[in-house]
This record gives C-alpha cells, sequence and structure tokens, in this order.
C-alpha cells in the first residue's frame, strides 16, 4: 500500500471500482479510533470541522481494487443534535451522505452503544455494525448470537478485536458490498407503540405535504425528531405548519402518556434494544468486579484517589518539561552551531542585513518554533496514555468540585497544570475539553499560570530587591496573585461573553484499558504535526517582524563612525595591556548595542510606551525590555542587559545587572515588573496556539488585549498605592 | 411558594418575559426574533419591549445580541410561568376545559391573580381529587353536565361509588409507601430505580440517551474525594454526574435488593 500520503482526496485510480465513502459513527470510548487508525495508519489528515473546534479526521485505504474514504465522526451517545459533536456526526451523515456507515459498539456495553445504532438506522443509510472488543466481552463471560442479533435489527455485524487488527478484512468486504449495493429500502423500524405511532404517521403525512424532508432522509425520522422536541431540527425545518403540528402532537402525547415525548421515545428505543439484547445476548458467568473496578477502588479512593493523581501529575509535569529539558537545549545548539557555521560561511566584510536576516531572523525563528516540539511531544503522550487508559475521565472526576467552582469542568485541571510549565503545550491540551465555551475560557486564562519562562524574569529581580529570607514567600505571592487572577477572570468571562447553558457534566468512566503503542504515536505526531503546520508558520513570520523592528533603522551613520572611530582608537593604544584593551573593547561593543537598540524601532517603542506605562511605575528602558519579552517572556532578562550596555551573554544570575538594577529602581517597582510580566501580553508563541486552537484571530487578539490591559490595570494600582503606603 | 421580587410588571411585560423564558428552556438564548414570532407580535414592539425589561434588569439585552435572563428575571418570570399552569390546571382539570382553551384563558388571567387565591386554586384542585366526596370522577361528572344539557345521573349510585373509591385508595396508599427521593439522597452501595428526571435541557436529555429511561436500575458506586460529583452504575457501565445533576432525578427505592436486568 503505496500512495498518497497527504493527499486529502486522491482522485481514485481509473482501473478500479468506484471510490466508497465510509463513515465511522460511535460512542466515545467504543474503540472507534483504534479501528480508525488500524484502517488508514498514518494516510490521515486530521483538521477542523468549518466553524466549530471539533476535530475533523479524515483517511484512505484500499480493500482489494475499491479506493475508500473514511471519515472519522466524532464519538458521540445520540443524535440529538444537543452537543456539537452530535450536530457535526449528525450533518455528516445528513449532507455528505456517505456510501455506507460503519457503527462501531462496544460489545461489553452493548446497550447503550446501540442506542446510537437504531438511531443511524432511521436515517436509512446503508449501515455495517462492528461488535468491537468481542474479546473484552467474552472474557466478561458474555456470549452473543451475531446471526440472531442482526436477523433481529435488520443490518450485517461483523465481529472484530480492533487492536489486534482481528476481523478488519470482513469488516471492509461487508461495508464495501453495502456500500455498492446502495440503500435497500426502509430499514427495520422501531415499534414506537400505538400512540406515539399514531402522531407519528400524522406528522409523516403532514412533512410529506410540506415537501420539507431533504436529502433522501425518510420522513418518518423528521417525525421522530420534531417529536422529541430537537431544537436544532425545528431550526432546519422552519415550516409553520409542520412545527405547529409536532408541538401539538407533542402536547397530546405528554397529556396521554404522562410524560414527555423525548423520555418516551428513548424508553422505546431502550425497551427495543433490550428486547433484541434478552434473545441474541446471553450471559453465563455474574461478574461482579471486573478488574476495571478493582484499579477504580485505588484510584478514586476517598482518602488515596487524591494523592495518586497528584502523583501522576507529577509525573506528567516531570515527564514533559524535566525530559523536554536535553532536548530543548540540543535544538538549541544544533541552531546556535547551525548561526556560528553559517556566519563563518559568510565573506569577511559583507556585512550586510541579508547576513541578520538568514541568522538572527529565520535561523532564530525557526529554532524559536521547534523548541517547543519536545514539550508538546511529550506532553501529548503522556496525555494520549491518560486518554486512551480511561484515567482522564477519573481526573475530571476527581477535580471538578475544585474547577466547576471557578465555572470550569474537572478536565479543565491538566490544561492548567501544565500551564505552570509552558502556556503553548498546555492550550493544546484543552482539547480533551468537549464544551466549546469551557474551551475556550480556559484557553485564555491559562497565560496566567506563570509558565517556565518567566521564572528567569523573578529570579533576576527577586534577590535584586529582596532580602534572603524572602525569596521564597515572593516567589509564592506571584504564582499565587497568577492563580488566583485566572480564577477571576474565569469566572467573569463565564458570566459575560461566555455565559451560556452549563453544559451536563454526565460522563462515562470508561473501563480501563492498555493504550497501544501505535494509537499513542498517532496522537503524538498529529498532535507535533498540527503544531508546527498551523503554529509554526505564524510563530516564524512574527519572530521576523520582531527581528526587524530590533534592526532597523540601523545606528546612524555618524553615530556608527564615531563607535568605529573609538575602536581604532584602543587599538592603536600600543602601550596598554592586552587584557585591559579586550575589556574596552568589550565595553564598546556593549555601548554600542545598547545605542542600536535605542535607534532602533523597538526602542522607539519602548520610548514610545514610556508616557503610558509611566503609571505602573516604568520607565523607557523596562518597556523596551516588555517589548522584547513578546518573543519570549525570558528575552526580557537579556533585553535589561543590552539596556544597560552590559551585553547580551546577561543572564538572571548575572550580579552587575542586579547592582544597576538596584540602582535605578525601588524594590516596588521591581515587584511591579514581575507583576506586569507575570499578567501581560503572552508571548507570541502563546497568540499563535490561541489562534490556531480557537480556530479565530479574534480570540487571540483578544487574548492579548485583555490580558496586556489587566497588566496595565493591576500593576498601576498596586504602584500608585504602593507608593502612597511607603 | 418563592418570594417573588416586588416588580410592577404591565401584563404584556409579563407575556414578553414569559415568552423568553420559554424561548430560553429550549435553546441557550433568545433572539428578537424568536420573541416575535412566538407572541406574533411586530420586530419594533419586542425593541421596545426588550428595552423596558433590561431597565428593570430582568434580561441582559443589547441590540443585535443573544438576550438572557438575569438571575431576577428568571424568578419573576418563573413566577408568571408558575401562575399560568395552575390555573391551566385548575380549567383542564376541574373545570374539564379543552386544553387550548384553557391555555389562552390562563395567558390572559395570569397577570390579574393574586398570590393568595392563586394558592386557593392550588389547594382547591388538590381537595377536590383527594376529598372521597369529590374525586376525580366527581369532576367527570361536572364535565359530563357541563356537556349533556345539565342533566344529573343516577345520584343513588355515584354516591356508592365513593365508598368503592375511598377503600381502593387505601390499596394504592399502601404500595406508595416506597419511598421516592431523589438520586443525591442514596449512598454508596444503595441502589433504586429511575422514577423521572426533571427539567427540560441537555441533561436530562444526555441522560436519557445514556440509558437513565423510567424504571432503569441505577447504584450509587462512589462519592469524589471532594464531595461532588458522584458515581453511578447503570445499565452494566459506570457514569459520573454532578450531586445538582442528580438531585433531579427521582427514584424509587426497593426494599429489596433487586436482581439487576441482564
Amino acid at each position: 500500500m503505496t500512495n498518497h500520503l497527504r493527499q486529502p482526496k486522491p482522485t481514485g485510480p481509473s482501473s478500479a471500482g468506484k471510490r466508497i465513502t465510509v463513515a465511522l459513527a460511535g460512542n466515545p470510548n467504543s474503540g472507534k479510533t483504534t479501528i480508525f487508525n488500524a484502517l488508514t495508519g498514518g494516510r490521515q489528515h486530521v483538521g477542523n470541522y468549518p466553524g466549530v473546534t471539533v476535530e475533523k479526521k479524515e483517511g484512505q485505504c484500499r480493500h482489494g481494487r475499491t479506493p475508500l474514504r473514511i471519515l472519522d465522526l466524532p464519538g458521540t451517545y445520540s443524535l440529538t443534535a444537543y452537543s456539537i459533536e452530535e450536530r457535526v456526526a449528525r450533518d455528516v451523515l445528513i449532507h455528505d451522505q456517505p456510501d455506507v456507515v460503519i457503527d462501531i459498539l462496544d460489545a461489553s456495553n452493548l446497550e447503550r452503544n446501540l442506542y446510537l445504532a437504531v438511531q443511524i438506522m432511521e436515517l436509512g443509510r446503508p449501515l455495517v455494525l462492528v461488535m468491537n472488543m468481542s474479546d473484552v466481552a467474552r472474557q466478561r463471560g458474555l456470549e452473543f448470537d451475531l446471526d440472531l442479533l442482526s436477523r433481529l435489527l435488520g443490518v450485517p455485524i461483523v465481529s472484530t478485536i480492533g487492536h489486534k487488527g482481528i476481523g478488519l478484512r470482513e469488516l471492509l468486504d461487508t461495508a464495501v458490498e453495502a456500500g455498492e449495493r446502495g440503500p435497500i429500502g426502509l430499514p427495520r423500524q422501531i415499534d414506537y407503540g400505538p400512540e406515539i405511532e399514531t402522531e407519528i404517521a400524522n406528522l409523516q403525512r403532514i412533512i410529506e405535504q410540506a415537501g420539507v424532508a431533504l436529502n433522501g432522509i425518510p420522513a418518518r425520522w423528521f417525525a421522530v425528531k420534531l417529536l422529541e422536541g430537537d431544537p436544532e431540527l425545528h431550526r432546519q425545518v422552519n415550516h409553520e405548519a409542520v412545527i405547529e403540528a409536532a408541538g401539538r402532537s407533542a402536547r397530546q402525547l405528554e397529556s396521554i402518556l404522562g410524560d414527555s415525548p423525548e423520555a418516551l421515545i428513548a424508553d422505546r428505543r431502550y425497551g427495543h434494544i433490550s428486547g433484541a439484547c434478552q434473545q441474541a445476548v446471553r450471559s453465563t458467568v455474574e461478574l461482579r468486579h471486573t478488574l476495571s473496578d478493582h484499579i477504580d477502588a485505588v484510584a478514586t479512593h476517598r482518602v488515596l484517589g487524591l494523592p495518586i493523581f497528584l502523583g501522576l501529575m507529577y509525573a506528567v509535569f516531570h515527564l514533559t518539561f524535566t525530559l523536554g529539558g536535553p532536548p530543548m537545549a540540543w535544538i538549541e545548539a544544533g541552531f546556535d552551531w547551525l548561526a556560528q557555521t553559517l556566519n563563518g560561511l559568510w565573506p569577511e566584510g559583507a556585512d550586510g542585513p541579508l547576513r541578520s536576516l538568514l541568522i538572527d531572523g529565520v535561523i532564530g525563528g525557526v529554532s524559536g518554533v521547534l523548541v517547543f516540539l519536545p514539550n508538546i511531544l511529550l506532553l501529548f503522550l503522556a496525555i494520549a496514555i491518560l486518554e486512551d487508559s480511561g484515567y482522564m475521565a477519573r481526573a475530571a472526576f476527581l477535580m471538578d468540585r475544585l474547577m466547576y467552582k471557578i465555572g470550569l469542568h474537572g478536565k479543565s485541571f491538566v490544561p492548567m497544570l501544565i500551564g505552570f510549565g509552558c502556556s503553548v503545550p498546555a492550550i493544546m491540551a484543552t482539547r480533551t475539553l468537549e464544551n466549546r465555551r469551557d474551551r475556550l475560557t480556559t484557553m485564555l486564562v491559562l497565560p496566567l499560570m506563570s509558565c517556565g519562562a518567566r521564572l528567569p524574569i523573578y529570579a533576576l529581580i527577586i534577590p535584586a530587591f529582596f532580602p534572603r529570607n524572602w525569596h521564597a514567600p515572593m516567589l509564592w505571592i506571584i504564582y499565587l496573585i497568577g492563580i488566583l487572577l485566572a480564577v477571576i477572570c474565569a469566572k467573569l468571562l463565564k458570566k459575560t461573553l461566555l455565559r451560556g447553558e452549563t453544559p451536563p457534566f454526565v460522563m462515562e468512566l470508561p473501563p480501563y484499558r492498555m493504550p497501544t503503542l501505535k494509537s499513542v504515536g498517532l496522537h503524538m505526531w498529529n498532535r507535533g504535526g498540527a503544531y508546527l503546520k498551523k503554529a509554526g508558520t505564524i510563530i516564524l513570520g512574527i519572530s521576523i517582524v520582531l527581528w526587524a523592528l530590533q534592526q532597523w533603522p540601523s545606528l546612524p551613520e555618524e553615530q556608527a563612525q564615531a563607535f568605529a572611530r573609538q575602536r581604532e582608537q584602543i587599538e592603536v593604544m600600543s602601550d596598554l595591556p592586552s587584557a585591559v584593551k579586550n575589556e574596552a573593547l568589550v565595553a564598546l561593543n556593549y555601548a554600542e548595542a545598547k545605542a542600536a537598540l535605542e535607534a532602533s524601532l523597538m526602542g522607539r517603542i519602548g520610548r514610545g510606551l514610556e508616557p503610558i506605562l509611566r503609571p505602573c511605575g516604568f520607565d523607557w528602558k523596562i518597556a523596551t525590555a516588555m517589548v522584547g519579552a513578546f518573543a519570549a517572556k525570558e528575552v526580557f532578562v537579556v533585553q535589561m542587559g543590552i539596556v544597560y550596555a552590559l551585553g547580551e551573554a546577561e543572564d538572571e544570575d548575572s550580579e552587575p545587572l542586579r547592582d544597576r538594577l538596584r540602582a535605578d529602581y525601588t524594590p516596588l517597582q521591581g515587584f511591579c515588573i514581575m507583576l506586569f510580566c507575570l499578567i501581560s501580553a503572552p508571548c507570541m508563541a502563546t497568540i499563535a496556539i490561541t489562534r490556531r486552537e480557537s480556530n479565530s484571530w479574534r480570540w487571540a487578539l483578544f487574548q492579548l488585549g485583555g490580558l496586556t490591559a489587566l497588566a496595565w490595570v493591576v500593576t498601576t494600582v498596586v504602584y500608585q498605592v504602593g507608593r502612597l503606603v511607603s | 411558594m418563592s418570594q417573588t421580587p416586588e416588580i410592577q410588571l404591565s401584563a404584556s411585560l409579563e407575556d414578553y418575559l414569559e415568552a423568553i423564558f420559554r424561548i430560553v428552556q429550549e435553546k441557550p438564548a433568545a433572539r428578537a426574533k424568536d420573541i416575535s414570532k412566538r407572541l406574533e407580535v411586530g420586530r419594533s414592539s419586542v425593541t421596545g419591549a426588550l428595552h423596558a425589561l433590561a431597565d428593570r434588569e430582568l434580561i441582559n439585552y443589547s441590540p443585535y445580541d443573544l438576550i438572557t435572563l438575569t438571575d431576577k428575571g428568571k424568578a419573576v418570570a418563573a413566577d408568571v410561568v408558575r401562575r399560568h399552569e395552575v390555573l391551566r390546571d385548575f380549567f383542564v382539570r376541574v373545570l374539564a376545559v379543552d386544553e387550548p382553551e384553557a391555555d389562552s384563558a390562563a395567558c390572559k388571567m395570569e397577570h390579574a391573580i393574586p398570590e393568595v387565591i392563586l394558592d386557593r386554586f392550588i389547594e382547591f384542585v388538590d381537595f377536590v381529587e383527594r376529598c372521597p366526596r369529590g374525586g376525580t370522577k366527581w369532576i367527570k361528572g361536572f364535565g359530563y353536565y357541563c356537556d349533556n344539557d345539565k342533566k344529573t345521573g343516577n345520584c343513588e349510585k355515584c354516591v356508592g361509588l365513593v365508598l368503592e373509591e375511598v377503600r381502593s385508595r387505601k390499596v394504592t396508599k399502601a404500595t406508595e409507601t416506597q419511598a421516592m427521593v431523589t438520586l443525591v439522597t442514596l449512598k454508596p452501595g444503595e441502589k433504586a430505580a429511575i422514577v423521572k428526571i426533571s427539567g427540560k435541557d441537555g441533561i436530562r436529555r444526555r441522560l436519557l440517551d445514556m440509558g437513565a429511561t423510567t424504571g432503569t436500575l441505577v447504584e450509587v458506586e462512589r462519592v469524589a474525594p471532594l464531595g461532588d460529583p458522584i458515581e453511578i452504575k447503570i445499565k452494566g457501565y459506570h457514569l459520573t454526574l454532578r450531586k445538582e445533576e442528580a438531585e433531579r432525578i427521582t427514584v424509587e427505592l426497593s426494599g429489596e435488593q433487586p436482581i439487576e436486568r441482564a
């Protein structure tokens, strides 16, 4: 199987049969992704459905001579369109008209899984059911009469063991056959009982008369959905007579049967399924507690649950950032080497802007993109393991109380925690949140979790201004302010811009499973690729702009000449010892770098910002360093070094720099610097990743503007009040 | 009964508020378009009313944006809806009026009726249904009386039936002693059967989809270490839900531990 690695829509080879589109549907945790991966391997394309943050996965494969296009629908329990996932899944089934739908069932949890299947059946598309993980079900003492079940439901059923690749060939045989045959009239229907059936028939007639049914979807399906009060469909149908009739029928049923039609219909569906299962499924052993139950008895234990969770979180954090450290250093060292090599290759004296663009702009930018990759890959390795094993749902179970207090979901905890390491992978990790509003809120406040790149700033400032026994408490205070502000902002966002009905927390705790290497690997690969493709380009672009700001306009001619003259003067002073001479030259270079920065656009922006930042207690030097810190927070320290003509090599342990700071600023100003760096504009990589994950520049710019405004207000208040008090 | 904030609203403003309340129950937020459709009024009158409601801080509204109810607005709207429902119930169940007619009459009367009289309506319906001298059959008799030219039927037979009904009620009472509680009151290890899920939003829908239909057995497995959410077992799998969600599930405790259905 060699072909079309990255082509979402390859044209089918002329000799082969017509290409068949297959939609994979199924409950979350039914093993759908495993089967999708097994079928398509690396030939998959991950994108987004337009306008929503739901992931769209598509892949190719071949079966015999038939090329297949495989759409992986979001995992859902139903097709009611109450959640975005359900709406997306339903829209694909209705509008894309796949030739065949494969619904994957977790065999050990058959009744609930069949609930989705019977709804797909009502849509009238050719359907193949897959009894997945049949080995686990057998271990639990369940025996299936697949022929009987298939006859009772009126659809073909194939048995598979997804992670071992067993049964896939037969599945494709059946799917291709069903797809080529096309729709075979109406599938077996559920009998909803005389009262409901009367109303369905009645509505069906009205719908047919009004002609609102579309795309070959049976009118009966519309009738059932309207009776269920499906809000999305009410909007889509938009036909007064039909809606009115549906409302009348619903009220009628409610008064006769004493419950709302949606409950009644769900009842009957489960009844139908239960009936079929009673005939075709036999339980041989009564298994009270599975292995999964035993693990849960410990993992979600009243006392042990939280320590285990915190331990695991520590491990994730450690894996991501400690293990990610060396590869990051290698990447940086590699690019440094590359920059130096290129620098050496450059002809002597041809010190043009092109060289600087290539070495400082492009290589610096690419290195700035790649440096996040180890963190992202390792974090998603950890997240893939947590999710595939089923622990992520337990993490939400354990943490929900805490997170719900801020108006968020239990699953927000993991990204928030990762935020203390780096906001970029943390924002990518918000993908585990299903609800869009929860996800956006988490994403927007995440930069307030003080990330690792801000640590050098604190490490520089705190010892410069505060006595030794205040070092640790000071650091704590800064981190706590960040957390506190995140909580306040999250609450505020949920009350204003992102308010709306609280989505149900109701969530399955799936049985624990061993994650497979293939699925974990693909997960990492897809995330890494998405980051490089989508966010990487933005980061590269911004870093080149920042480079240009720092480069242009260059030092005015007369100043540059003045520096050159001074350099010559030192060189010719032959009576000086060479060490002293070198020192003088270095000092001169630093002074020139400082002058160059001041002359550049960035320096001018810094000066321009001074009046705005003065209420926060900042002068132009700090302002310039802050502008540079947009590239990455830790750049602030380097920029301060340049501004003080101490050279680029100054790091957070630099005593000379601390001396200068102490001379120029009060401890209050020092504190304000930390505060502003904590809250203000997250670095450009964060903005880029927010843009990518929220699928909109508006939210990314809102994050940038909102946090910077917040930083200004908070810092100004602290500075002004602090000044009055002292 | 819930305390109603003391706000004087005109009948039409109450109608608007009620309409918003009902729309918001169906979807996350209302639009002016939905309201004008529901009340069959022009868009301009809707806008005027929305401004009036926003001034009283009953709704969150700015032009072209989604409309939601404030907490105060919710309380007021819920009160209007309650009055509407009490009146409609009275018309349907006691006065044997057809539902659509009862609905539209309730719509007109709901604005003027004082709280005291409303409570009496509720108590009266309750009383008529409970009292052996009244009872549901007696009310049906009233419907018959109205529909059939004020004919009175066999009075002796009817009075005789009353005693029968009193006896039959004693029997049903006995079977009803099994406690109806909400799921949240169950302790880990306890089992119960679902009776109903209240509300009409995504939570109820999700629960129904996941198999929490009437009669289904649930067992509370454990409570999270921080006290919320809880974990339950239903149809052979594990589900977690917040306590405030569990509160909406009415269950019937069964005396013995029943055998789970396959």
